[in-house]
């Protein structure tokens, strides 16, 4: 082992001194904001746009770039490439990286976490490449524009719904929340538990988090059935745990005696909009993919030269028994 | 005895003399040939712009090397493990268990730079230390205790963290980590070269150098090769094997704070599946899943394999689904290689 000491300071004071050979921060950058500092070609360009995903293991994600992809086929001018980052930082950092060496002509990313997305981003914009956010938002203002919806509103819209139309004589309530920790999750039941205050007579007797999953949705209500003798209504923060909760209670005999309401509102055959349609849940409400809209404010950057707003909220909407079949076919022109 | 020390000895550096001829070498170095030849098919289905080779812009070899500059680190601690015909489940978790550690102590417990790095460094040494003791003294298989350790150490990031992701962010003031630690996430060489390819080079360096000239070597390819008869002809086995697993588990903490400090956060989800990429560079670099036979330099050829191929199939837009089909062809093509390479 003596001869072990010898190479390993070698190497150490090698690394000390390339180090030391001098460091320049990306960080401190302070080059003004760019973003629109290209020349515009407008309408006669051809523009490549990359589009990064966090992860399209998630049908929401993989919908998301289905809306990208068919809202840039009518504009002639634009090609979509599209990387998926399987839920990990590091990849997705890598893969604007990737996009900057081609040079695209616009960024669309909706960031796995905000952190440690935010340098790269930056990195993009600084060059001069447009950026739009969507979904998740990064930290500061080095993007073009920021498309998402508001969780706490759907919460809230959720809420009023059960509150006035659903359970207007009151009832037991059942909360499936999402992942622990997650944003989306803590907005969409601050929402909801704000906007049923309205109804005294509704009372949360029980909640647990089914993690976004089905399949955990479903184990959680299994508990939950033997625990609570009256449920009369299931709100899951998203629908599939809510059609989870559906399978636990049907299996003991139960899915008569309460309703579901899910999130979301997916327009794919696995989706939300479809089990409402089916009747297994009562009513769901819209989780903008913001594909259309990302594609449209990507149109109104390069083809019409101007300017877009830097944030632009979509508004959810509420899925029942007497909108589902029309909404989903309006979602699904093509079939 | 004769038959295990010549064994032992000649394994890492006397492979090619001893089957003789120009294939035996080509097997050898098959990883170092294959990178090669890899990386001139990127250079040929390089998109281009103005004429320009966008693969082999400085720029974007760069952003290779520090993309797998974690995987190989790892990667590196993963050949001295399967070298002795082991194998770490754990280093992916260790690595978040890493990232979550530097956020929390810096930023959170407003601890130094140096005192944190030891400390998390010393977490992660102590971890594999733990893990090779059960897998030497008790006789557990790595594969189990590294499985368990994967568990333990994801469950530890999930406490130490409380299930969120800790933000970094760099001063001097209270909740912000020093400035001397986002040094290691910036670029030196006129902002070309990443520290984080800089450490992934002195530890690959190191770690050749180690095997080349250290008493220590000898050892662990004798273990890789035969366990009862390196116990037999006195070599330290059980001592080997935590050892080997200590510095398994420091590279993935060392690679745990490079992954912290790249990405401005720790997160226990950091490093989900990393073991397996580690592994593939390994597999891919010519190591035997048996032990006793392979290299580091193999493993470093396996990961910038690995980096050179992802980037050129992301450079030219592949779709992520097919990306994945033809990384698994690789994996096997290398794996097969293995099998058609003369014995020793």
């Amino acid at each position: 082992m003596r001869n072990l000491k010898a190479p390993l300071a070698t190497a150490a004071v090698a690394a000390l001194v390339l180090a030391g050979c001098g460091t320049t921060s990306e960080r401190t950058s302070d080059q003004p904001q760019a973003g629109n500092s290209k020349e515009c070609k407008g309408a006669d360009g051809k523009y490549t746009i990359g589009m990064s995903q966090a992860n399209v293991a998630e049908p929401y994600r993989q919908r998301m770039d289905d809306d990208i992809k068919a809202a840039a086929k009518e504009v002639s001018q634009f090609e979509v490439k599209f990387a998926d980052a399987a839920q990990d930082n590091a990849k997705q950092v890598a893969d604007v990286e990737n996009y900057i060496t081609q040079q695209i002509d616009l960024l669309i990313i909706s960031p796995n976490e905000a952190k440690p997305l935010t340098a790269v981003v930056k990195k993009a914009f600084d060059k001069g490449i447009p950026v739009l956010v969507l979904d998740r938002k990064v930290e500061g203002d080095a993007y073009t524009g920021f498309i998402g919806g508001d969780n706490v509103e759907i919460g809230t819209e959720a809420g009023k719904y059960v509150a006035e139309k659903l359970l207007p004589q009151g009832g037991n309530v059942v909360e499936l929340k999402g992942l622990a920790g997650a944003t989306p999750q803590a907005e969409r039941h601050q929402g909801f538990i704000d906007a049923i205050k309205a109804n005294p007579k509704l009372k949360i007797v029980a909640d647990a988090s089914g993690d976004w999953l089905r399949e955990k949705g479903q184990a959680q209500m299994d508990a939950l059935l033997k625990a609570n003798p009256k449920i009369d209504l299931v709100y899951a923060h998203n629908d599939p745990m809510a059609e989870g909760a559906y399978l636990a209670a049907k299996a003991v005999g139960r899915e008569k005696e309460m309703k579901f309401i899910g999130i979301d509102a997916l327009p794919i055959p696995s989706g939300g909009i479809k089990a409402v349609e089916q009747g297994r849940l009562s009513a769901t409400f819209t989780y903008p993919t913001n594909g259309k809209e990302a594609i449209a404010a990507a149109k109104k950057i390069l083809v019409d030269c101007g300017t877009i707003e830097k944030t632009q909220t979509l508004k959810t909407r509420l899925i029942d028994k007497e909108n589902a079949a029309s909404i989903y076919a309006e979602e699904n022109p093509t079939g | 005895m004769t038959d295990v020390q010549d064994k032992a000895v000649s394994a890492p550096t006397a492979v090619a003399e001893k089957s003789g001829g120009v294939v035996a070498t080509l097997f050898r170095f098959q990883s170092v040939f294959g990178l090669l030849a890899v990386f001139i098919a990127a250079i040929i289905f390089s998109p281009r712009r103005d004429g320009e080779i966008l693969f082999v812009s400085a720029d974007n070899l760069a952003n290779v090397v520090r993309a797998v500059s974690e995987i190989g680190i790892i990667a590196v601690g993963m050949t001295f493990v399967i070298l002795i015909g082991g194998i770490d489940l754990s280093v992916g978790a260790v690595l978040g268990l890493a990232a979550v550690g530097s956020a929390v102590l810096m930023v959170e417990s407003d601890w130094g730079f140096l005192p944190s790095v030891v400390l998390v460094l010393a977490i992660g040494l102590v971890f594999g230390a733990l893990q090779g003791m059960a897998t030497a003294m008790i006789g557990i298989q790595s594969f189990i205790v590294t499985l368990a350790g994967l568990q333990i150490a994801r469950g530890l990031a999930r406490i130490w963290s409380d299930g969120q992701g800790v933000a970094i962010a760099y001063g001097n003031g209270p909740n912000e980590a020093p400035n001397s630690f986002a040094i290691l996430g910036e670029r030196t060489f006129g902002g070309l070269v990443p520290i984080p390819v800089l450490i992934f080079a002195v530890v690959a360096i190191a770690a050749v150098v180690f095997l080349r000239v250290s008493a220590f070597s000898r050892h662990l390819y004798a273990v890789g090769g035969n366990e009862k008869a390196a116990r037999l002809s006195g070599v330290p086995v059980i001592r080997v094997k935590i050892a080997v697993f200590a510095i398994c588990g420091l590279l993935a903490a060392l690679a745990g704070i490079v992954h912290a400090v790249q990405l401005n956060q720790g997160s226990p989800n950091d490093g989900i599946g990393y073991e397996l990429d580690a592994i593939a560079a390994v597999v891919i670099g010519g190591t035997s899943l048996a032990g006793g036979r392979g290299s580091v330099a193999g493993t470093v050829a396996g990961a910038l394999l690995l980096g050179v191929l992802n980037n050129i199939l992301a450079l030219n837009n592949i779709e992520s689904n097919i990306q994945l089909l033809i990384k698994g062809l690789v994996i096997v093509a290398a794996a097969a290689l293995q099998r058609l390479r003369p014995a020793s």
